[in-house]
């Protein structure tokens, strides 16, 4: 358990968060996580002292157990809603890296690729110069790793 | 013969169609994806032209920057697609095909802000969830499951 203040939110900020403590952090494989996510996997930690800070998270009941909570706004998966476990989506963090991932859960449905994740290689220099081509033109929408006072921020 | 492949979202309000193989299947590790994606990376591949069909619902749309645009469920959230408006066609993120495995990713972008430990990931240990914590176990999820199944279905309602 790590205790500090800790915040959070979807991509464009109209649901923020903010939580105490961190506990158990896993990678899940199921498939249900990974349907939810649009991903591989969905990274989760178990957290205490959570509050919304700001709007109100979409709930979408995925069993009679479970609810995953998402922004309408667009679409960042938040939360995975138990009776007894309150989890968090990792990568919605402002930063994700507090997080210490300790195991792989739910091993049967996981994808080969993901036990060689580092042989995949990185992207060329040629792509890579487009990327950053392409990010030199991106003003992003996107709210800013920490919390702020109001939101959308309107630039001049 | 032109192969498609089905996806789709969490409760399956809306699903899609994809004819032919997806382009350069990736992770991409930007900060954008990781926040939209709520994970540490999101893996997309590219539908060129046409081929990508929306067969249900309308998906939502966020303007994360001027040039892109993202598409996702408004029903359950799923991260669907990733749209570049000067492009002709559209990604879609890996992990919503009904078969995730079909297109194994070829590249990592955006590398500058890639976990520290994602090389690591698969050294990981591993354990199959038995949800003791939960009064009925895996089973009282398995059996209740709302998700929407991998593959194409005449109807569906979302509960």
């Amino acid at each position: 358990m790590s205790t500090g203040i800790h915040s959070g939110g979807c991509q464009c900020g109209a649901v923020r968060y903010r939580f105490s403590t961190l506990g158990k952090a896993s990678i899940c494989h199921c498939r249900m996580c990974q349907k939810a996510f649009g991903n591989y996997f969905a990274p989760l930690v178990e957290v205490e002292g959570f509050e919304w800070t700001r709007g109100a998270r979409a709930v979408f009941a995925s069993s009679n157990l479970s609810n995953r909570g998402f922004c309408r706004d667009c679409g960042s998966p938040l939360t995975l809603e138990t009776d007894d476990v309150f989890e968090v989506a990792v990568g919605s963090l402002d930063d994700p890296s507090v997080v210490y991932i300790a195991y792989h859960a739910n091993i049967a449905d996981r994808h080969e690729i993901i036990m060689r994740l580092d042989a995949i290689p990185d992207a060329s220099p040629d792509r890579e110069a487009e990327n950053n081509q392409w990010n030199a033109r991106i003003v992003s929408h996107q709210h800013p790793d920490h919390d702020t006072e109001t939101w959308p921020e309107r630039k001049a | 013969m032109t192969q498609f492949h089905s996806g789709g979202c969490q409760c399956g309000a809306i699903r899609y169609r994809v004819e032919g193989a997806l382009e350069y299947p990736h992770l991409c590790h930007c900060r954008m994806c990781q926040k939209a994606a709520g994970n540490y990376f999101m893996p997309l591949g590219f539908a060129p032209g046409k081929t990508l069909t929306i067969t249900r619902g309308e998906p939502g749309w966020f303007q994360s920057s001027d040039p892109v645009r993202r598409g996702f469920c408004r029903d359950c959230g799923t991260p669907l697609f990733f749209d570049t408006l000067q492009s002709d066609g559209m990604a879609v993120t890996l992990g919503s095909l009904d078969d995730p495995a079909a297109f194994p990713p070829v590249s990592q972008d955006g590398i500058e802000t890639r976990m520290p430990f994602h090389a690591a990931l698969g050294s990981l240990p591993g354990k199959n969830v038995d949800r003791d914590d939960l009064p009925g176990g895996i089973e009282s999820i398995a059996s209740t499951n709302h998700q929407h199944p991998d593959h194409d279905t005449e109807l569906w309602c979302t509960s």
